[in-house]
C-alpha cells in the first residue's frame, strides 16, 4: 500500500490549485499538486480574452473601482451570486493582477498617444495620457461599466499559468502531474485527502492530508457540444458529490457562447459580431434581423444563442455530419480588416476548418453554433472557500460554487476568480491544515484503498454488454438536446428519466482490454457513472427551478422569480445506489444584501417575479449612504457599513490607483 | 458539401512499454474522412469505434495547450491542428515523439521533461525587490512587455526538440524551448538576473553552446517563436559574460 | 522571500565552453573566407600560366625578394595549418560521439527531412572527410612549398594523383565551407535585423549561389590543371619558365 503524508493537499493544478499551492507552501506547509495533465496544459491555458480588474488605468477605464466591479458582477449573476464573496473578489482583484504583473505576466501595457478603436462598429480614437504609460491595459468585455479586462493580447489564460506554475515550482511545491483523484478519504464529515491512480501505471496511492482543495475546474464536457477542454469533466466536483456529505450547489447554472466553431468548439471572439459580422442560416439568409430588428448580431450573449437555437429548431440550420450549424460571415468587413484586426479568428478558421473568412461569398463563411462554455455551478462551499458540510474540504476555482457568478458570469470574471480565490481560500486553506492533524487511522485508509481497487478491477472483469462510449456519447446527447440553451418542464423530466437509466447501464460494463494500467477505455468506465451523476444535478436542479434566471432559460418559466427562486440549488448523493440526487435549498437573503434585486439593465424589462424585500432594502441601504455621505464618510466606509466583509493576510487594504 | 467522403489509413505505431509481451508494431486504422476532420477527430473515433486501447493525449484540441505533439509523416507536429486533409495520398503514419519518455502508443511524457527544464534554467523571476500589490503596479515599457510576450508565447510542446538532432544525440541538452525561456527572462524588466547569473544555467554545452543551429526548432514551432534569432542573441550575451 | 537563487552557489562556472564556441567560430571563419581567396588565386591558372605564376611569385614574396622565399607560402601554411586543426578538434566535439548517436542524426536528417540538419549533417561529414584529405593536401603544401606553379601544381595533380583526391576534397570543402559561413550567420545572428525570416532565406539563397559558383569555379581549375599536367606528363619536374613581358608588368604594378 502506497501511501503519501502532506500537510496540504491540492487536485488540480490549474490556475485555481496552482495559485492556492503556492499560498500554502509560502506558510510552511509541504504541499502537493495533483493533476491530470501537466500543469501547464490545464484549460485555464485557454482563456484568450482576459482578466477583470478595476485598476482604472487607461482612459476607457478611469474612474473605475471596486463599487463599480461589484455592481458589474452582482447584475452579471442576474442577483444569484454571494455578494459578500462578490466584495472580497472585486476587492483583491487588483492585487492579483499587480502580483501576477510582478511574477511576470507580460500584461499589454498602456501606449500613451492617440489610437483608433472600433466601438459599436465605429471608429472612435482614444488618447492615453503621459503617466499612464507603461501602466496595465485593459479592454472591453461585455457587460462591464467600464473597460476593465486585462490582457497579454490573445494568450492571457497562457501567460498567467505559465507564471504560477512556474512560481510554484520555485516554491518548490510538488507538483504531480498524471495522477487523477478518483474518491475521497473521509470520515466523519472531515476529508482526509484522496485515493488516487497513476495514469500510467495504473496503481492507487492514498494521499492523506490534514486539508485538501479540490480545484479540477469545470464540468463542460457533460455537454456534447462545449468550448471546453477534454478533461473538462467535472470529476472533483463528482469526487465531493460521491461523499455523500458535501453538496455541491447551482449545478444547473450553466452558460452558453453563441459562435463557437463547429465541429471543434474552439471559440470565435464577440468581436466577428462586433465589427460588424453577420449570422447566416442554410438559404444564406440573414436571420437575426427578423428576431431583434433593433440590435440584430449585437444583442446579448444569451440572447443571440437562443435566437440561434431557434432558428436551427426551426429548420434552417445547415446540416453537417457533426450537427445542424449556422454561418458566421466577416468576409464582408473586407481582407484587409479581417488581417488586421481579427487575425486570429482568420488562423482559427484555416488551421481548423481550412476556410479563409476573408474570401467572399459562401466560400468565407465560418460553422458555428451555440454550445456550453462555462460551469457556474460546483462544490458548494463557504466564504472562506471550506465546504458547507464538510471539514477539511476546500474547493477554488471553476470547479466550486463560492458563489460570485450567480447564474451568469461575467467575461473575465473568470480567470481573475481563480487567483483571486487562489489568494483568498488558499490562505484559508492553509491556516486549516496548519491548525489540524490528521486523526485517520491507517486501516480506513487501506479500507478506501482496497474499495477502489476492487471497483476498478471489478471493472475491467465486468462481463457487461454495454459500451462506454456509446453512453457518454449519448449523456452528452441527451445534455446538448433537453438540457440546453432552451429548457422546458417536459425535456428536462426526460433528460432526468435517461439519464437514469444510462447511469443503470453504466453499471453492466464490457471493456476490451483487462489492463489495469494506461488503458484509455478503463478510464472512461470509472469516470462516466461520475459525469452521470452530475449530469443528473444539472438536469434536475434545472427541472425543479421554474423560473428563468441568468444563463438558466425556461421556456415555460419566462420570468426571474425573486419571490421563490432567489435561492441557491444544492445537491447532494446520499447513497451509492440512489439513481438520483437529492435537492435541496439554500435562501439568499436580500435583507443583508448591498445591493438588492432589481432590473439588470439589460435584456427585456418587466420579466422579474419581485420578493417584498427588495424595497424595503433598497430604502434602508439608500438612507445610511445618503446619511454617512452627509456625515462625509467615504465610499469605504459606506461598502463597510452596507455588508462589511473579511479577508486573509493584508488584502483587505485599500488599492492604489493613479487616478486617486 | 456533397462530395463523397475518401477513405484515410492512419498507420500507428503502438507500444506499451510496461507489457513487454507486445513488440512495437504498426496497425492500420481505415476510416471515413469527414469534411474539417483534424488528427484529434480522427483518433477519437479510432478509439470510440474500432481500438479502445489506443493512447493519445489532446486536452484542448485547439493548439494552444500543447498536449498532442506527434510525428506525421516524419515531421513533428500538433495533432489537433492538423487537418487530415492535408495529405492528399490520404495514408497518415503517426509516429510518438522522440526526445520524451514513451508512455504508451502515441502518449510521451512531456510534463516530466518541462518541469525539469523548468526548474533547470530557474524560470521563474527572480529579484530581491517586494512587491507591494496594494500600491500602483511598476511601469513597464509597451514595447518591451510586448517582446516578452512573444517569448512567453511558448507552449512547451516540445516540437522543438523533437525536431532538434542535436537533442536527440545529447539527451542533456536543453534546446531551445530552454534557452528562449532564459532569453524571455533575461529582457523581463522585474527579473534582476545579470548575464553572470544567466550563465551559470546555460553557460556550457548542454546549454547555448550545445546548440548547433539546426534550427529545426524555429521551423517546427508551432507558435512561431523566433527561436533562431532570440538563440544567437542569447549566444552573443553568454560568450561576453567575463 | 525572493533570495536570488543560484545552482551552485559562489563557484562560477567555467568560461571554456564560451571561448571553445567562439574559437570555432572565429576558425571557421578564417577558414571559409580563406578558401575563397584561395580558390581564386589557384583559379588564375585559367586565367593564363603566366598569370598564376605571378600570383604564385607574388606570394612567396616577389615583390619583397628577388625571385620571391617560398619559405613564406611555408609559414603561412603552417599558420592556416593550426587555424585548421584547431577548427578540426573543435568541430569534432559536435559530431556524433559513438554510432548510436551518428544514427540518430542521421536517421533524424533523412525523416524530419529538414533542410538546415541535413546541411548539418553534410557539414559534419565533409568535415569528418577533410580532416583526411585536407592534411594531406596541407602537408604537401608546407613541406614543398617551392613546388607550387603552373607545371609543379599540374604534375603533382596529374602525374602524382592528386586529382581524386582533389575532387573529394573539392566537393567537400566547397559544401562545408559555404553552409559553414551561412550556419555562423544564424548562429551569431549578424544579419537578422528587423526581419530575421527574411534574412535567413536571402541568407540560404547567397549560400546556394555561393556553393555553385566556387564548385564550378573550382572543378573548371581542376579540369585546367589535369589538361596541363596531361600535357605535361613526359616532362614532369620541368618548372614553368614564365614570358618575361608578364613578369615586368607585374613587378612595375608592385614597386608602384
Ligand atoms: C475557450 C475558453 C475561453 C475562456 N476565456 C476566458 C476569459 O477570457 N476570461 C475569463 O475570465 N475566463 C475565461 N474562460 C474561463 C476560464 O478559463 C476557466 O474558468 C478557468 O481557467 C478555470 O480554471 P481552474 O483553475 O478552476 O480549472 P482548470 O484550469 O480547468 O484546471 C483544472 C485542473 O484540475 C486537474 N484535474 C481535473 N480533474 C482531476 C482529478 N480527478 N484529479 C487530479 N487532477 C484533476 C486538471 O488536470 C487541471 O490541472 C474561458 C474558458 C474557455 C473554455
Ligand atoms: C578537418 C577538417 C574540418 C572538420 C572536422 C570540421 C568540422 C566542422 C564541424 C563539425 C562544424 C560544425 C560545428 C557546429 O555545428 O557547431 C564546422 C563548422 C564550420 N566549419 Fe569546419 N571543419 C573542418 C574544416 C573546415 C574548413 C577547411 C573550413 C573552411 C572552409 C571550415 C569552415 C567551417 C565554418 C565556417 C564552420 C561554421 C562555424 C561554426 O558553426 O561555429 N571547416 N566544422
Ligand atoms: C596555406 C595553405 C594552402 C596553400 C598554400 C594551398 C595551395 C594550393 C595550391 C597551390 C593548389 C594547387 C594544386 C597543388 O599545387 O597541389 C591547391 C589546390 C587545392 N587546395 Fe589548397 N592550399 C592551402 C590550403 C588548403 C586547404 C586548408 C584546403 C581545404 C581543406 C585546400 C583545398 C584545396 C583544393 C580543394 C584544391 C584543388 C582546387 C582545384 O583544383 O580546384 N587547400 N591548394
Ligand atoms: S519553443 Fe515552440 S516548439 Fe518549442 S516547446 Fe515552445 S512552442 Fe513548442
Ligand atoms: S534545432 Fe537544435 S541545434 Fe539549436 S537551433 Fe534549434 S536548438
Ligand atoms: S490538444 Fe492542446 S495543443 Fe493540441
Amino acid at each position: 500500500m502506497k501511501v503519501h503524508y502532506c500537510d496540504a493537499l491540492v487536485i488540480g493544478g490549474g490556475l485555481a490549485g496552482l495559485r492556492a499551492s503556492v499560498a500554502a507552501q509560502k506558510k510552511g506547509l509541504n504541499t502537493i499538486v495533483l493533476s491530470l495533465v501537466p500543469v501547464k496544459r490545464s484549460h485555464s491555458a485557454a482563456a484568450q480574452g482576459g482578466m477583470q480588474a478595476s485598476l482604472g488605468n487607461s482612459k476607457m477605464s478611469e474612474g473605475d473601482n471596486e463599487d463599480l466591479h461589484f455592481a458589474d458582477t452582482v447584475k452579471g449573476s442576474d442577483w444569484g451570486c454571494d455578494q459578500k464573496v462578490a466584495r472580497m473578489f472585486v476587492h483583491t482583484a487588483p492585487k492579483a493582477i499587480r502580483e501576477l504583473a510582478a511574477w511576470g505576466v507580460p500584461w499589454t501595457r498602456v501606449q500613451e498617444g492617440a489610437r483608433t478603436a472600433i466601438i459599436n462598429a465605429k471608429q472612435t480614437t482614444i488618447t492615453e495620457d503621459q503617466d499612464r504609460h507603461g501602466l496595465i491595459m485593459s479592454r472591453d468585455f461585455g457587460g462591464t461599466k467600464k473597460w476593465r479586462t486585462c490582457y497579454t493580447a490573445d494568450a492571457t489564460g497562457h501567460t498567467m499559468l505559465f507564471s504560477v506554475a512556474n512560481e510554484a515550482l520555485k516554491h518548490d511545491v510538488d507538483v504531480r502531474d498524471r495522477k487523477e483523484a478518483i474518491s475521497l478519504i473521509h470520515e466523519n464529515n472531515r476529508c482526509y485527502g484522496a485515493i488516487v491512480r497513476d495514469l500510467i501505471t495504473g496503481e492507487l496511492e492514498a494521499y492523506v492530508s490534514k486539508g485538501t482543495c479540490i480545484a479540477t475546474g469545470g464540468y463542460g464536457r457533460l455537454y456534447k457540444s462545449t468550448t471546453n477542454a477534454v478533461i473538462c469533466e467535472g470529476i472533483g466536483a463528482a469526487l465531493a458529490l460521491e461523499t455523500g456529505v458535501a453538496t455541491l450547489g447551482n449545478m444547473e447554472a450553466v452558460q452558453f457562447h453563441p459562435t463557437p466553431i463547429v465541429p471543434s468548439g474552439i471559440l470565435l471572439t464577440e468581436g466577428c459580431r462586433g465589427d460588424g459580422g453577420l449570422l447566416r442560416d442554410v438559404d444564406g439568409h440573414r436571420f437575426m434581423p427578423d428576431y431583434e430588428p433593433e440590435k440584430k448580431e449585437l444583442a446579448s450573449r444569451d440572447v443571440v444563442s437562443r435566437r440561434m437555437m431557434e432558428h436551427i429548431r426551426n429548420g434552417k440550420g445547415v446540416p453537417s455530419p457533426y450537427g445542424d450549424h449556422l454561418w458566421l460571415d466577416i468576409s464582408i468587413l473586407g481582407r484587409e480588416h479581417i488581417e488586421k484586426n481579427l487575425r486570429d479568428v482568420q488562423e482559427i478558421s484555416q488551421v481548423f476548418n481550412g476556410i479563409d473568412p476573408a474570401v467572399e461569398g459562401e466560400k468565407g463563411w465560418m460553422p458555428v453554433r451555440p454550445m456550453q462554455h462555462y460551469s457556474m455551478g460546483g462544490i458548494r462551499i463557504n466564504p472562506t472557500g471550506e465546504s458547507q458540510n464538510m471539514a477539511g474540504l476546500f474547493s477554488c476555482g471553476e470547479s466550486a460554487c463560492w458563489d460570485l457568478h450567480g447564474f451568469n458570469r461575467l467575461g473575465g470574471n473568470s480567470v481573475s476568480e481563480t487567483v483571486v480565490a487562489g489568494m483568498i481560500i488558499g490562505n484559508y486553506f492553509a491556516d486549516f491544515c496548519a491548525n489540524n492533524d490528521v486523526e485517520i487511522s491507517t486501516a480506513t485508509i487501506s479500507k478506501k484503498l482496497e474499495e477502489q481497487q476492487t471497483y476498478l478491477e471489478g471493472l475491467v472483469k465486468g462481463q457487461g454488454t454495454e459500451n462506454v462510449f456509446k453512453i457518454k456519447e449519448r449523456m452528452q446527447e441527451i445534455m446538448d438536446d433537453k438540457v440546453g440553451i432552451f429548457r422546458d418542464g417536459k425535456n428536462l423530466a426526460d433528460a432526468v428519466e435517461e439519464l437514469k437509466e444510462l447511469l443503470e447501464r453504466s453499471k453492466k460494463l464490457k471493456i476490451a482490454s483487462t489492463k489495469m494500467h494506461n488503458n484509455p477505455e478503463l478510464e472512461e468506465a470509472y469516470r462516466v457513472p461520475k459525469m452521470l451523476k452530475l449530469a443528473l444535478c444539472v438536469a434536475k436542479g434545472a427541472r425543479e427551478r421554474t423560473e428563468s434566471r441568468g444563463a438558466h432559460y425556461r421556456e415555460d418559466f419566462l420570468k426571474r422569480d425573486d419571490e421563490n427562486w432567489l435561492k441557491r440549488t444544492l445537491t447532494s448523493w446520499k447513497s451509492d445506489e440512489d439513481l438520483e440526487p437529492t435537492i435541496t435549498y439554500e435562501d439568499i437573503d436580500i435583507k443583508t444584501m448591498e445591493m438588492p434585486p432589481a432590473f439588470r439593465g439589460y435584456g427585456a424589462k418587466g420579466m422579474t417575479i419581485e420578493h417584498e424585500d427588495a424595497s424595503v432594502r433598497q430604502a434602508e441601504v439608500d438612507n445610511l449612504t445618503k446619511e454617512m455621505q452627509a456625515a462625509g464618510k467615504d465610499r469605504h466606509e459606506i461598502q463597510e457599513a452596507l455588508m462589511d466583509f473579511d479577508l486573509p493576510m493584508n488584502y483587505k487594504q485599500k488599492n492604489e490607483r493613479v487616478g486617486d | 458539401m456533397s462530395q463523397a467522403n475518401r477513405e484515410i489509413t492512419i498507420s500507428i505505431l503502438k507500444y506499451d512499454p510496461q507489457d513487454k509481451t507486445v513488440e512495437p508494431r504498426f496497425v492500420d486504422y481505415k476510416l471515413e474522412e469527414t469534411p474539417g476532420m483534424t488528427l484529434f477527430i480522427a483518433l477519437n473515433s479510432i478509439r470510440s469505434n474500432q481500438d479502445a486501447d489506443l493512447s493519445y493525449d489532446f486536452v484542448c484540441r485547439a493548439g494552444i495547450c500543447g498536449s498532442c505533439g506527434m510525428v506525421v509523416n516524419g515531421k513533428p507536429v500538433l495533432a489537433c491542428r492538423t487537418l487530415t486533409s492535408t495529405y492528399p495520398e490520404g495514408v497518415i503514419t503517426l509516429l510518438p515523439m522522440p526526445a520524451f519518455e514513451l508512455i504508451k502508443d502515441l502518449s510521451v511524457n512531456t510534463g516530466k521533461w518541462m518541469d525539469e527544464m523548468s526548474k533547470r534554467v530557474e524560470s521563474w523571476i527572480v529579484t530581491n525587490e517586494e512587491t507591494d500589490i496594494s500600491k500602483v503596479e511598476a511601469k513597464v515599457e509597451p514595447k518591451v512587455a510586448e517582446e516578452v510576450f512573444e517569448l512567453d508565447r511558448c507552449i512547451e510542446c516540445g516540437l522543438c526538440l523533437a525536431s532538434c538532432a542535436t537533442k536527440l544525440m545529447r539527451p542533456n541538452f536543453v534546446g531551445a524551448v530552454g534557452l528562449n525561456r532564459v532569453a524571455r527572462f533575461q529582457m523581463d524588466p522585474h527579473d534582476q538576473r545579470t548575464d553572470e547569473d544567466f550563465y551559470e544555467l546555460i553557460g556550457d554545452d548542454d546549454g547555448v553552446f550545445g546548440c548547433m543551429s539546426l534550427l529545426g526548432c524555429e521551423d517546427h514551432c508551432p507558435k512561431n517563436l523566433p527561436l533562431q534569432n532570440k538563440i544567437a542573441y542569447m549566444r552573443r550575451k553568454m560568450v561576453s559574460v567575463k | 522571500m525572493n533570495t536570488t537563487k543560484s545552482s551552485n552557489m559562489g563557484m562560477k562556472k567555467s568560461r571554456m565552453p564560451a571561448r571553445l564556441d567562439y574559437f570555432q567560430s572565429g576558425s571557421g571563419l578564417i577558414l571559409g573566407l580563406f578558401m575563397w581567396g584561395h580558390m581564386l588565386m589557384v583559379s588564375s591558372i585559367l586565367v593564363s600560366k603566366d598569370f598564376m605564376y605571378s600570383v604564385t611569385k607574388f606570394f612567396e614574396g616577389s615583390f619583397l625578394f628577388e625571385g620571391g622565399a617560398p619559405i613564406l607560402v611555408s609559414g603561412f601554411a603552417f599558420f592556416i595549418f593550426v587555424v585548421f586543426i584547431v577548427h578540426a578538434f573543435l568541430g569534432m566535439r559536435k559530431l556524433p560521439a559513438n554510432y548510436k548517436q551518428y544514427k540518430v542524426i542521421k536517421e533524424t536528417s533523412s525523416t524530419l527531412n529538414h533542410e538546415d540538419t541535413k546541411l548539418w549533417f553534410i557539414q559534419a561529414f565533409t568535415g569528418f572527410a577533410m580532416f583526411f584529405l585536407g592534411s594531406i593536401h596541407i602537408y604537401i603544401i608546407m613541406t614543398n612549398p617551392d613546388q607550387i606553379g603552373p607545371y609543379a601544381s599540374a604534375d603533382r595533380i596529374w602525374s602524382g594523383w592528386m586529382w581524386p583526391l582533389f575532387i573529394l576534397l573539392l566537393l567537400a570543402v566547397e559544401f562545408h565551407g559555404t553552409i559553414g559561413l551561412y550556419r555562423l550567420c544564424v548562429k551569431w545572428g549578424w544579419f537578422d535585423g528587423e526581419d530575421p525570416r527574411k534574412t535567413r532565406k536571402t541568407l540560404k539563397k547567397v549560400k546556394n549561389y555561393l556553393t555553385w559558383f566556387f564548385l564550378i569555379l573550382g572543378f573548371t581549375t581542376l579540369g585546367a590543371y589535369m589538361k596541363i599536367g596531361y600535357d605535361h606528363r613526359h616532362n614532369v619536374g620541368e618548372r614553368y619558365v614564365p614570358s618575361t613581358a608578364m613578369v615586368y608588368q607585374i613587378d612595375k604594378v608592385e614597386v608602384a
